[in-house]
């Protein structure tokens, strides 16, 4: 990440064990973290997570129970959304319909005393920035979804903020849209050097804009990291399981296997070579490996890379065009492999097969108690 | 309740009209009606004692007939108009354009804020006995003069207001409900009749419940109408109140008769309300 | 196939209960119309022979309809006007509270919607006259206020009820105060419940009869009792002429209401029930 001779970047926001309760349910849990200078950080999780929550405390809307919030230094407590320079996009931008596209952009500015004479100016750049020069005057209900989009991110970030919040901000949007924007999106930002913090339940909006993601579950933080130490490495069953697809097996350490490696008794009887945990042998434990690293071959087929051989039985194959799944039965129960799609499905439904797959490809993970 | 610190003073004016204009008279026609009333004086002296008589009063039969009839041609009134209103509901939400329903609205809406004085002394010009259709109502054998054509006139009255508030309301209730929910049941076997019967009307029931409340508490209420259409032969309630303090400036009474019909249509919104929420909150 | 047959044969009923609800929704309005330009000095039966304007003479010749007419302009623009202020107040008040205290305060500022209004006229007269407050005028503008009160408190608070509280924190975020943010975010969003409420009130003022009936004496009185008083008295075409003024004013009301509000939006806002 950054470079250990450089200095530390200057802290935009420190969380510090920071809990929120609403009546008997706890939103926000005794959470901790900071985002630096010009960061992209990303609060993912699923909904219920708390980073709605984390949110809104970041702008001022709820104050917390406990714990301090700071921004750029300052103590946020007792401080009003209005007197924090945060910059909020709402999940549905939250336009106002009776004023023009430049009025709305202008209204940051007008309340931060900025004198007349600046705003024109600003506004213009704004717009020249988002790509919508000469949309001044429309309203927000004459124009498409994109198009308002741009209009909300130019409207937070007039007042340069010193952190920028998205709630959200591809969701609203089709498919085809989401990923242009995307882009769109991640060059503005970086172009006018904000810090922001993306808040989502979309682990791809998370990876595609985030530098560092802090996966958030029932009010706690489960990890923080890079989206590649996430999805390759991850600490927890909650975010083996959120991101990305996983293959599970369950069992006892059975004996070390030498180089590293053990061997895994699972509940169904199979022995699989894992990278062994480090500490005493026995245990309960759960892999995990992600359907990318599993080769399928046909049934007695020798070769391929793998201390891992599971037979089974192809139940579907599910052609997505740019990739290809197969579902496999066994006696680990369902399994699934996937693969580019280069020359269309090597195998049928029916075909008795063997999945491969590498010990070190694993990761293990203590075992959750069900 | 509370609520928030910047809220308190906004809720000072409409807290003081409505105490001092409302729930303070309400309180003394509460009192003045447990007052003795002393025949030839107007309302009660100062220091009247207090005493139960002008309810008991309403204990009499000639009190229970007026009582008994202003609930029978508002129930009979409310019900009819739920019977009119609900095919003209149905008829503009599923057979007009967008923009028919616009028009029609448009109608329902102009009829409902047209002034009751206007409705009454129309109905009465129109149907009464002294207008211009007096020859051909005749020709159909009507006793203009008679007991049941007033009633019934009042009660048409009483409809004048009841079917375009009760089509408005219902508009918005048949909107909700699925049209292919009927042409499934169609499809499963029931004819239209069957299909309406069993799944329109019990998916409309919370908004005919709530206009049925609406239409039955306005006339119970009704106080031109009968007045009016009713010639002195028809007395609702209200023009019961009116007597009492007009004619006779027996205040006590008056005000017992009031607080009967206030507690009245209290309980009747109260128990209805209580049915719609509890039977048909999903 | 006797499924069709009593198909077919209740939509023909109901198309027959539609038709005859309607001619009888408008045929008196539309008899009275006619009537009221009729050209006989009596009352005969239909049709007129000739039309002219005499009963709209007699009745704007007539000074004690035409006291009755300023009296019931100046008491519902009055009214309106407390009820607006009044109405706004209290709706802000109200859709700031928690759930359960705003169901209560709703419920508590309704209230007089089921109150039957000769109940009301008469309570608010025995307090007044106990109050020592025996000027006619006052005495009817403090029934028209609390009448047209709860009108303007739940078309306001179906209108601020409608904006999106998003739009509210957007402009929270952006640096405004809340008091900024009720002005330029809220309160113009809130304007159609407004004008709503207060086109409504108007129609309520102008209308009442039971209220005003209570609370009038000898020399002030609203048209609609005066209206009232004649018919009792002589029931002759002077009030057909009214009648039609009455009707133009509803439709004038209509169309302004149509016009800044929008009908169906309005009727939304009539009904609101919390």
């Amino acid at each position: 990440m950054t470079d250990a001779a450089q200095p530390s970047p200057e802290t935009v926001i420190a969380f510090r064990d920071v809990s929120k309760r609403f009546g008997q349910t706890v939103a926000v849990d005794r959470v901790s973290f900071s985002v630096g200078a010009g960061e992209t950080v990303s609060l993912l999780g699923p909904s219920g997570c708390g980073k709605t929550t984390t949110l809104r405390l970041i702008s001022g809307f709820e104050d917390p129970d406990e714990g301090v919030i700071e921004i750029a230094g300052e103590s946020m407590v007792g401080k009003r959304p209005y007197e924090r320079n945060v910059g909020l996009l709402f999940q549905h931008y939250a336009l106002f319909p009776h004023m023009t596209v430049a009025e709305n952009i202008a209204y940051g500015l007008k309340h931060r005393r900025w004198p007349k004479a600046e705003i024109g100016e600003r506004v213009d750049e704004m717009l020249r920035l988002v790509q919508l020069q000469g949309f001044g005057d429309r309203r927000p209900g004459q124009m498409s979804g994109g198009q308002q989009q741009r209009v909300a991110l130019a409207r937070v970030l007039a007042t340069r903020p010193k952190l920028v919040l998205l709630d959200e901000p591809l969701s609203a949007l089709d498919a085809k849209l989401r990923e242009e924007l995307r882009v769109e999106l991640k060059q503005i930002l970086a172009a006018v050097g904000s810090t922001t913090i993306v808040v989502t339940h979309d682990q791809d909006e998370a990876m595609s804009l985030a530098d560092r993601i802090i996966v958030m579950n029932r009010g706690r933080i489960e990890q923080q990291g890079t989206p590649d130490e996430i999805y390759a490495r991850p600490l927890t069953p909650f975010v083996a399981a959120f991101i990305g697809r996983a293959n599970w097996f369950h069992g006892r350490i059975a004996a070390a296997a030498g180089e590293g490696l053990c061997q895994l008794a699972t509940d169904a009887g199979t022995m699989l070579a894992i990278p062994h945990p480090g500490g005493a042998g026995g245990g309960s434990w759960s892999a995990c490996i992600r359907p990318e690293r599993v080769v399928v071959m046909a049934l007695g087929a020798a070769g391929g890379a793998g201390e891992n051989r599971l037979p089974g039985q192809i139940v579907d194959v599910v052609n997505m065009g740019a990739e290809l799944h197969y579902i496999v039965d066994g006696a680990e129960g369902r399994l699934m492999a996937v693969e580019p799609n280069r020359a269309g499905p090597r195998v049928r439904r029916g075909d008795r097969v063997q999945l491969l797959f590498r010990a070190d490809d694993c990761v293990v993970l203590p075992r959750k108690p069900d | 309740m509370k609520p928030d610190r910047g809220s308190l003073p906004l809720l000072l004016p409409a807290g003081g009209v409505f105490l001092g204009l409302f729930f303070l008279p309400m309180a003394g026609l509460f009192i003045e009606s447990f007052r003795l009333y002393q025949p030839g004086s107007i309302g009660s002296a100062a220091n009247a004692p207090f005493t139960l008589t002008n309810y008991a009063e309403l204990l009499t039969p000639a009190f229970a007939d007026f009582f008994l009839e202003t609930m029978r041609i508002s129930l009979l009134a409310s019900l009819a108009g739920l019977l009119f209103a609900f095919p003209l509901a149905y008829w503009i939400t599923r057979r007009f354009s967008p923009r028919g329903r616009a028009i029609a609205v448009g109608f329902f809406v102009t009829l409902m804020f047209l002034s009751v004085l206007v409705r009454t002394y129309a109905l009465e010009l129109t149907f009464g006995a002294t207008g211009p259709l007096r020859p051909f109502l005749q020709a159909l054998g009507i006793a203009l003069n008679g007991r049941p054509y007033i009633e019934t006139l009042v009660g048409g009255g009483l409809l004048h207001y009841i079917v375009p508030m009760a089509t408005l309301t219902l508009l918005g209730t048949i909107q909700n409900v699925d049209p292919r929910l009927v042409d499934a049941a169609q499809a499963l076997g029931a004819p239209g009749w069957k299909a309406h019967l069993t799944i329109t009307v019990p998916l409309c029931m919370r908004g005919l419940l709530a206009a049925f409340l609406f239409a039955f508490t306005f006339s119970i209420s009704a106080f031109v109408i009968p007045m009016i259409l009713g010639k002195g032969r028809v007395l609702f309630i209200s023009n019961l109140v009116y007597n009492r303090f007009s004619e006779i400036a027996d205040y006590p009474s008056g005000a017992a008769i009031s607080m009967v019909l206030f507690f009245v249509a209290l309980a009747i919104v109260y128990v209805t309300s209580r049915q719609v929420n509890k039977r048909w909150t999903s | 196939m006797s499924g069709r047959a009593l198909d077919n044969g209740l939509r023909l009923l109901g198309l027959v209960m539609i038709g005859v609800i309607v001619c009888f929704l408008v045929t008196p309005i539309f008899v009275t119309a006619v009537m009221a330009f009729d050209a006989r000095p009596y009352l005969g039966p239909l049709p007129p022979p000739a039309l002219s304007l005499r009963w709209f003479a007699k009745f704007f010749s007539d000074d004690y309809f035409l006291r009755g007419l300023g009296t019931s302009v100046e008491l519902a623009v009055l009214s309106v006007t407390v009820s607006v202020c009044v109405g706004v107040a209290t709706a802000i008040a109200v859709e700031r509270a928690s759930f359960r205290g705003k169901e209560a305060l709703i419920s508590f500022f309704l209230s007089p919607l089921i109150v039957p209004p000769v109940v009301t006229g008469f309570a608010l007269l025995l307090f007044l006259s106990k109050m020592g407050v025996i000027n006619g005028f006052a005495r009817l503008l403090c029934g028209h206020i609390i009448i047209t009160a709860p009108y303007t408190i739940r078309a306001t608070l179906a209108g601020l009820s409608g904006i999106d509280v998003s739009l509210t924190e957007a402009a929270l975020s952006l640096g405004a105060t809340e008091r900024h943010a009720f002005w330029d975010v809220t309160f113009p969003l809130a304007r159609t419940g407004i004008v709503s409420g207060a086109i409504f009130a108007f129609a309520v003022s102008m209308d009442d009869v039971a209220v005003s009936i209570m609370l009038t004496d000898a020399n002030t009185y609203t048209l609609p009792v005066a209206l009232i008083s004649s018919m009792r008295a002589n029931f002759d075409l002077s009030i057909a002429a009214a009648s039609v003024m009455l009707m133009l004013l509803t439709l004038a009301l209509i169309v302004v209401l149509d016009k800044f509000v929008g009908l169906n939006r309005a009727i939304g806002q009539g009904v609101f029930r919390s």
